[in-house]
């Protein structure tokens, strides 16, 4: 199942703008069993590593790290931000 | 003698930070014609430049931003309000000054920048209400300004609030100073909302300043500093002009222009 970030914002940066976002996916989209999130950020312009952080934290806590799925992105706040994602949750 | 008028101009825009043509002239004895003709030279030598439209243009030094109004702001004893167009007194005030950087790509922002310009923009002022809500000295909100001059963009973001040392503290006694903190906030994966698992903002700002060629960063909470980045130096050495000790936390970001 796929959910376009872009229809959450064109910019996305603050803390509680993702957490409300995670649940809103949690409450709305809802994957057959065994069937991956794969998030969409085609469209967006800027997203910070704490708004992303909060929907990460919500959808993994939910579905499991390996149901959700970043769908790679040239956009450098994206991929910077899943960087510094990825190396905080591996300290 | 033209030599002389201008290094006398240039010293006295250095000593005021920007000077109204008609100050100049007050305290030259010259005439406005012979004031403008300097200035002009000057501005062609890239040595000042003009800010703001006629009949308000004022020069000041080409390539440094202007720190005057900020520096009001931040160290102000007590303040009663603030300036509603520089100050975002809510978090959905920021969020809707964000898409104000866009236009910065027609100065010359990189296009592959202007993401990252926003995100990092974002993540210090969004820092601002994660850790100073109902701790404010007195108005709430963080200072938002963005200039060009010199080639960059200048990003200023700062606060009234309770300064990183105090934020972190609680939850992290073992931090002494405000030195100790502020590298700790930057450097490590700490935040002062343990056990909320946060902590990555300044990491990620930090890390996209220092590794893009022409950026820069610096900030000052307390009496502690950090800088980063090809231009942090120049930086901290703008921001140790103006502030000495902050009692919030201020943080100038600089992005070089094509």
């Amino acid at each position: 199942m796929k959910v376009e970030i872009r229809k959450f914002g064109e910019i996305l940066t603050s803390r509680p703008a993702g957490r409300e976002a995670g649940l809103t996916i949690k409450a709305y989209f809802k994957p057959e069993p065994g069937d991956r999130i794969e998030l969409d950020f085609s469209g967006i312009l800027a997203i910070g590593p704490s708004w992303l952080d909060e929907v990460l934290t919500i959808l993994h806590g939910e579905y499991g790290k390996d149901r959700v799925v970043c769908i790679p992105s040239e956009n450098a706040s994206v991929v910077e931000s899943l960087k510094i994602i990825e190396t905080q949750r591996s300290e | 003698m033209k030599t002389n008028t201008r290094s006398q101009i240039i010293k006295i825009i250095e000593k005021k930070g920007k000077i109204r043509p008609s100050e100049l002239r007050e305290a030259l004895n010259l005439t406005a014609q012979a004031i403008h003709y300097h200035l002009r030279g000057l501005s062609k030598q890239g040595i000042v430049e003009a800010k703001g439209s006629v009949p308000f243009t004022q020069y000041a030094l080409a390539g440094v931003p202007d720190f005057e109004a900020v520096s009001s702001w931040v160290n102000a004893r007590t303040l009663a309000q603030s300036p509603e167009s520089l100050v975002c007194e809510t978090r959905e005030r920021l969020t809707a000054r964000l898409p104000h950087l866009k236009p910065f790509v027609r100065n010359g922002l990189p296009e592959n920048l202007l993401p990252l310009v926003i995100s990092t923009a974002g993540e210090i002022g969004n820092n601002s209400f994660d850790h100073n809500l109902g701790q404010w000295q007195d108005v709430p909100g963080c200072w938002f300004e963005s200039q060009v001059t010199g080639g960059h963009l200048w990003i200023c973001i700062a606060d009234r609030g309770q300064g990183i040392f105090q934020s972190l503290v609680k939850v992290h006694p073992d931090l002494v100073n405000d030195q100790v903190a502020i590298e700790a906030a930057f450097e490590t994966i700490i935040s002062g909302r343990a056990p909320e698992k946060r902590g990555n903002g300044l990491k990620f700002v930090k890390k996209t300043l220092s590794t893009t060629p022409g950026g820069g960063l610096a900030c000052i909470s307390g009496t502690g500093r950090v800088y980063y980045g090809e231009q942090g130096e120049r930086c901290i050495a703008l921001l140790d002009k103006h502030f000495t000790k902050v009692r919030g936390t201020i943080t100038l970001m600089i992005w070089r222009l094509k």
